[in-house]
């Protein structure tokens, strides 16, 4: 009797746990056991038949100039991601927060936190007609300054296409990485301003020695999730460029794994690619998990 | 007793309604065009058909261009290939027949003679693979360059240029003449780029090298003349300006539209667009010109048929057949012309009284020219053409060199040739 009640306590929780265990493993584990054995074989989208190539995929994945152009890409999404969206937006919510500005702050608030909520397709087409070479906004308005010199084919030259591709994805994002840092400074106990300013700290010397190392958690938590989301970046650069384009100049990871596989019809060297974008962000959540815990007080 | 009737009565209406249910068939068609005016010309098409068949019932689902050319790879791998469906022609078409499930229709068109013949004979090659027909023509389509007449007479040009230098002089005439840039394209559509390569490769390569190079096992893309081809395209390139790599086919079609670029290169299929966004407006169009070194027949036109294709696996394939030739009869071919204002494969239904005078004329030229050209994304592996497609894009903005693309298509070619030696 008292083995078979032990053995039901020790089952529940299993049950419980097992649509959930379920779901996880024929969404995730699943099909990325399953990508990791389609990167050895060459097969096209058209006939369900496959071949082992051994790591011929990854071979050539190391010779691919797109690939290094595609790193390169997601690495300035990366670093300009982190300045813009992170820092910026850490100064932002601090003047935002600040006494002086708090009957404004609404206003701001909800006018920098719009972007977030609309879809991100809406947002690409709307900058293309932004970045229009000849009835563009943005080229009108330089023109109106008195800067036609600076006027340019923005997403048409390789120069300049990969960071108007990023500068949309930071007026979309700051916004939102700007609402996590509100909540963690009004989350500051207040006491600590006043004991400062009753030290003679001004703005700037409190916004360094107070609310910088009180919102540390946040800082490291927004830090991932925008190194992270430039890693797997596909929506600006496959609508605002057409695919990376002009050639390649402004393609990512994402996209070009996608071209690969249904362009190309490469499924095997698409799938390969995906191994990579994997381990990065592996390693990247891996240095996050390892950041948290010893960031903890 | 009435309780018991009103059973019978309803057991009887149920099996009579299975029986008719059993008798009346459900047939699939998949199309491309989920946008108007095509897309309630095909509904219009079926309601008539099922008027006609009352034991066929229709089931239409489209989805738009890119998407299409996905779902229909998965469908024709998969058990549940829809009955009638649309292709692309050439490789499009040979990749959806190498599967074996797009059914020949010689024995359909050897028994009606009338209907095999109602086809512009030249637009079947396209779906011809080893002596077998897979598909039906539908529309047919051709690329030229359009021009203003007012800006040419601005420019003092008098006659179309009869061979490149003179287009080349034209363009230059036109620049002069206040024009710039005077010639326009999308470039930042890989498949506009894709068109013109197509063209310049057939006109100035001999059409040997194209054979060799185009097919899967045996192309190198080594000949010099490749070298000499990407330097014209992008001759034609520099008149373009500088906005060219930053605006999409449609953007540069409306430019000339509004008068504001007086040359493109524009499909058959487009002319409506001018025809309706602008009816007082003064064009004119001829064929890419010869090059006086160049080795390829200059009378040919690019451009390739679209047309349907039936399911080898289908449960109703009389129903399907009756289908596909109500679709492209004579009658229901010149609704299409008159409704979507394209020109179509089928023999006199363009006419004077449900089109204009100049789609008359692409008909014509059509008909005429020797012989048609694919697309060069069609005609060659995808592979090939995005190096070749993404490349020249790069060259365009000064990124690469046409050494650099060559390269890259000729180490593609090589990858193809390997697969295609090993299938």
């Amino acid at each position: 009797m008292t083995l078979s009640k032990k053995t039901r306590y020790s089952i529940e929780p299993i049950l419980f746990m097992l649509p959930l265990l379920a779901m996880i493993g024929l969404f995730i584990y699943y099909p990325l056991v399953q990508n990791f054995i389609n990167s050895f074989f060459r097969f096209s989208a058209f006939s369900p038949q496959k071949e082992y190539v051994g790591f011929e995929n990854f071979f050539r994945l190391a010779h691919d100039k797109v690939i290094v152009t595609a790193l390169k890409n997601n690495f300035r999404y990366a670093v300009v991601s982190l300045l813009v969206q992170v820092c910026f937006g850490l100064v932002l919510a601090a003047i935002l927060e600040d006494q002086f500005f708090k009957k404004y702050s609404v206003v701001f608030r909800t006018t920098f936190f719009l972007p977030v909520l609309i879809s991100i397709t809406v947002i690409c087409l709307l900058f293309t007609f932004i970045y229009h070479p000849t009835n563009g906004l943005l080229n009108g308005f330089l023109s109106l300054i008195g800067l036609g010199s600076w006027q340019r084919p923005w997403l048409g030259s390789s120069k300049t296409a990969i960071w108007a591709t990023i500068a949309v994805s930071q007026w979309q994002s700051t916004g939102y990485i700007m609402m996590l840092f509100i909540v963690a400074i009004q989350k500051i106990p207040a006491e600590l301003y006043e004991a400062a300013e009753l030290d003679g700290a001004g703005k700037i010397r409190k916004f360094f020695t107070i609310t910088i190392p009180q919102v540390k958690e946040t800082f490291f938590v927004a830090s991932v999730i925008t190194v992270t989301g430039s890693v797997l970046v596909f929506n600006e650069p496959y609508i605002l460029t057409a695919g990376g384009g002009p050639g390649t100049s402004s393609i990512t990871l994402a996209v070009y794994m996608y071209q690969s596989g249904f362009f190309k019809d490469m499924m095997g060297y698409a799938s390969a690619i995906a191994i990579v974008i994997f381990i990065i962000s592996a390693i990247l959540a891996f240095i996050q998990i390892k950041a948290f815990g010893t960031g903890e007080d | 007793m009435k309780n018991r009737l009103r059973v019978v009565v309803c057991v009887l209406l149920a099996v009579a309604s299975i029986a008719g249910a059993q008798q009346k068939v459900t047939i699939k068609f998949f199309h491309r065009w989920p946008q108007e005016p095509r897309y309630s010309f095909f509904n219009q098409v079926v309601a008539d058909f099922e008027k006609k068949n009352p034991d066929i019932h229709v089931e239409m689902d489209s989805v738009i261009n890119d998407a299409y050319k996905e779902k229909i790879r998965v469908l024709i791998s998969s058990n549940n290939v829809p009955d009638v469906f649309v292709s692309w022609s050439d490789s499009f078409a040979y990749n959806l027949v190498k599967s074996g499930k797009v059914k020949p229709l010689n024995d359909m068109l050897a028994k009606d003679k009338a209907f095999a013949d109602s086809f512009i004979q030249s637009q079947m090659k396209a779906f011809t693979f080893d002596g077998k027909v897979y598909g039906l023509p539908q529309t047919i389509d051709g690329k030229v360059f359009v021009y203003n007449k007012d800006a040419f007479a601005k420019a003092g040009i008098t006659a179309e240029p009869k061979n490149y230098n003179e287009l080349i002089a034209d363009l230059q005439k036109l620049k002069n003449a206040g024009y710039n840039p005077p010639l326009t394209e999308g470039l930042m559509d890989a498949w506009a780029i894709s068109h013109y390569l197509g063209t310049i490769f057939q006109r100035y390569l001999p059409a040997e090298v194209l054979d060799k190079d185009y097919n899967e096992a045996t192309g190198e893309f080594t000949n010099p003349g490749y070298k000499v081809a990407l330097e014209r395209f992008q001759q034609l390139v520099n008149f373009m300006g500088p906005n060219a790599s930053s605006i999409n086919h449609t953007d540069a079609r409306n430019l000339f539209i509004a008068g504001k670029v007086p040359v493109i290169y524009l499909q058959l299929a487009e002319f409506a667009y001018i025809q309706q966004g602008n009816p007082k407006f003064k064009w004119g169009y001829f064929n890419f010109p010869a090059f006086t070194d160049g080795k390829g027949d200059p009378t040919t036109l690019t451009g390739a048929p679209e047309g349907f294709m039936l399911s080898n696996t289908s449960k109703n394939p009389e129903a399907a057949e009756r289908f596909i030739k109500f679709l492209l009869s004579k009658e229901n071919a010149a609704k299409f012309v008159k409704d979507v204002g394209a020109p179509v494969a089928i023999k006199g239904a363009v006419n004077a009284s449900n089109s204009y005078p100049e789609l008359i004329e692409a008909v014509d030229l059509i008909t005429k020219a020797s012989s048609t050209t694919p697309w060069f994304d069609n005609a060659v592996n995808i592979k090939i053409a995005d190096a070749f497609m993404r490349g020249m894009q790069a060259v365009a903005v000064n990124d690469k060199t046409i050494d650099d693309v060559l390269k890259d298509a000729q180490e593609a070619a090589k990858i193809v040739a390997a697969e295609a030696k090993k299938k």
